[in-house]
């Protein structure tokens, strides 16, 4: 039998959660065959999958070996752990969850300070005034020093901080700090500010190819029915079906009605019976009925979609053109 | 890359160039490859991370690396010496470690390192001409020579009539090449500085008693029961947050005073040519003063390099040259070949400050060079 496709997913948590039900969605459910403290699985159904489960961080350096082929992980790891990140990964899809911004934040006292250009000058009068550089506490370090070195700060060293990076500017361990936060609550509680223009990067968990893995036929063609899945499962969640029937019906009607609404016609246009199949965003289904309506409609049924297949799959494409 | 296949085997050529250095009587040292880190990091940013090969003890905090660069070990030696402080010169040839893209990370290093020399502007020239043989060492005799001189820059700014906040960012942005164009459109266009909602209170505080704003700050900086948060103290911020209602209110720099500083960056040529221009800015600016001790040890320099057998023609002097290298204080010089790929072949200048930011008391004058040998190597010269 030739090797499966590799595909990992986050061991514990919320992440994990997420991301089972992520792909449960997507009609791709994840098993454990030999019970549920196993950290290998399936995808029930689907053979030529292994599903690998290892902690965030440990995927994204298995993505950048190349011992995985596909994985869920946060853009902050993968921003922070691979170095050249772009030419060793791929990242397919964001997932909607996960979101956290990675933030430079000083102390609320500074009231002086409310842009990186203030950092900028406040670190180099510290140097001055306190003859040793002033401190960031982070354990974002790579994204720190690039940050820093686009926004020209060069009088700065960075503390290594592996948990409760928040406390250090009160525990006088560092002068500031770069986190991830989500809501700035925990920055607020420890009296700290996020810098105006100091967001590093807007992150959220994410769909991520290797570029360096072995990539069989097999792989390759496994790779694209789970992208298939998603992407027909993306599409679903983005529309409502809208049918409707009525003799009005005609070319010009659902050219206004795309132009109006961003509907799409699956199926195009009416049949010769006048049966019309819109695919609608969510918000735009109440306006779009009534609009039917005044125009002669007078049933119009709407319904969830489950998948939505297509001939494209741009999500499949996104891989091919990385490998 | 496989970044063990290097050029720093022994190089015959290499040894006869430091040779000669000895003989001039700079004393040969081979200060240890591993080194602590915390210099580097601290003398040239973090950003240097991304080059230095890192290390640790098992189990201990102090990180080191393999060293990058020879002049600050042995700037470091010659410290904790009892030569310390006393004229003294050094050479040195060895591998440094630096991860490059492109190149091997481990490569040869050449240099000289000469300190607590009084005679400033002979001492800059000997430095340059030294520079020339290692480069006609190797059989290049047209090497390309590129001076500037970071002192003038500084005194031109000292002498400003400007906020002390924009003073310290005019230096910083000239020492790291970048922005400069852009903070001389700030200055003159007044464009805001991003804080709109102390706007009002900074306008109130512009021009009312300094002491009295300082103190109105700070109390109620302590009433909100804030001491020093994160290493700042309370002072330390009223007085910054002060001195943005000072910028505030005079956000717009005199034309003339944009003038003056795009002229005297635009100055470049040979250096009897650049003498001449910047001489008559100084008159015309009224600052004769200010930029006369500056020109006079440039001059002396220029007569130095005369006289060390460099025809000044050759020099190719520009006010700024210089940008972008973090520590150097006064002349800088770089030897390159523009036939091939212009970069640095020798690199050197003059880094008064050096000594006191690696630890010393007393300020110790400090010039000198590194040779690039793996670049020197692909010429064909004789020896």
């Amino acid at each position: 039998m030739s090797a499966p496709l590799v595909l990992a997913v986050p061991a514990k948590g919320r992440l994990q959660e997420n991301a089972e039900a992520f792909f449960g969605r997507s009609g791709l459910q994840l098993v454990k065959p030999r019970g549920a403290r196993d950290y290998r699985g399936a995808v029930a159904g689907l053979d030529g999958i292994e599903v690998a489960y290892l902690s965030a961080s440990e995927i994204t350096t298995q993505l950048a070996q190349g011992a995985v082929h596909m994985g869920v992980t946060g853009e902050d790891l993968i921003r922070e752990q691979i170095p050249d990140a772009d030419a060793r990964v791929v990242l397919i899809e964001g997932l909607g969850f996960g979101f956290a911004n990675v933030v430079v934040a000083v102390p609320q006292a500074w009231i002086d300070v409310r842009t990186m250009a203030d950092i900028d000058d406040v670190a180099t009068a510290f140097r001055h005034r306190h003859d040793r550089k002033m401190r960031v506490a982070t354990k974002y370090i790579n994204l720190t020093r690039d940050f820093f070195a686009r926004q020209g700060v060069v009088d700065y060293r960075i503390v290594e901080s592996s948990g409760a990076t928040e406390g250090a500017p009160a525990a006088g361990t560092a002068e500031m700090i770069v986190d991830i936060t989500t809501t700035g609550t925990t920055l607020s509680a420890n009296a700290l500010k996020i810098i105006d223009d100091g967001i590093i990067l807007r992150s959220q968990a994410n769909l991520v190819a290797s570029r360096t893995a072995p990539w069989t036929a097999e792989q390759r063609e496994t790779a694209r029915v789970i992208l298939d899945r998603i992407t027909a499962q993306q599409r679903a969640r983005s529309f409502r079906e809208v049918r409707a029937r009525f003799p009005a019906c005609d070319a010009r009607l659902v050219a206004a009605a795309r132009e109006r609404f961003s509907v799409e016609t699956p199926f195009g246009g009416p049949t010769s019976s006048g049966m019309l199949t819109l695919h609608c965003p969510p918000a735009q289904v109440y306006a779009l009925t009534s609009f039917l309506r005044d125009n002669g409609a007078e049933a119009v049924a709407v319904a969830d979609l489950d998948y939505v297949f297509s001939k494209e799959n741009p999500l499949f494409a996104k891989l091919q053109a990385a490998l | 890359m496989d970044v063990t296949t290097g050029t720093a085997a022994t190089d015959a050529r290499a040894e006869a160039l430091v040779s000669s250095y000895e003989r001039a009587g700079y004393a040969r040292v081979s200060p240890p490859i591993l080194q602590p880190a915390e210099p580097f990091l601290d003398l040239s940013g973090e950003d240097i991370r991304k080059r230095m090969f890192m290390t640790a003890a098992p189990g201990g905090d102090e990180e080191f690396c393999l060293r990058p660069d020879l002049t600050i070990p042995v700037s470091r030696d010659y410290l904790a010496s009892p030569e310390a402080g006393k004229p003294a010169g050094f050479c040195y040839l060895g591998p440094v470690f630096r991860h490059r893209r492109d190149a091997p990370a481990e490569f040869l290093q050449a240099g000289i390192e000469s300190f607590g020399r009084p005679d400033q502007a002979a001492a800059d020239a000997e430095m340059l001409a030294l520079g020339l043989e290692a480069a006609a060492h190797y059989g290049l005799r047209e090497a390309e020579i590129q001076i500037g001189d970071v002192a003038l820059f500084a005194s031109l700014i000292a002498a400003l009539d400007l906020p002390a906040a924009w003073k310290r960012r005019l230096v910083k942005d000239f020492n790291r090449k970048a922005n400069l164009a852009q903070d001389l459109e700030r200055l003159t266009l007044g464009g805001s500085n991003g804080r709109p909602e102390y706007q009002g209170v900074l306008a109130a505080l512009a021009g009312s008693d300094p002491k009295g704003a300082h103190a109105l700050v700070t109390d109620l900086l302590s009433i909100a029961g804030i001491n020093a948060v994160g290493g700042r103290s309370v002072a330390e911020i009223a007085e910054r947050f002060l001195e943005q209602s000072a910028l505030g209110a005079s956000t717009r720099l005199p034309k003339e005073v944009r003038g003056l500083i795009e002229r005297f960056l635009a100055v470049k040529g040979d250096p009897d040519e650049a003498s001449v221009e910047l001489r008559a800015l100084a008159a015309d600016a009224n600052m004769n003063g200010a930029l006369n001790q500056a020109l006079d040890l440039f001059e002396s320099r220029a007569g130095f390099l005369a006289a060390q057998g460099i025809d000044l023609k050759r020099v190719k002097f520009s006010t700024a040259f210089g940008r972008g290298f973090d520590y150097y204080t006064g002349f800088v010089f770089e030897l390159t070949d523009p036939a091939r790929t212009g970069d640095p072949l020798v690199a050197g200048g003059r880094y008064d400050g050096l000594l006191t930011r690696l630890g010393s008391a007393e300020p110790i004058a400090a010039v000198g060079f590194s040779v690039w040998i793996e670049r020197l190597s692909v010429y064909g010269g004789a020896q």
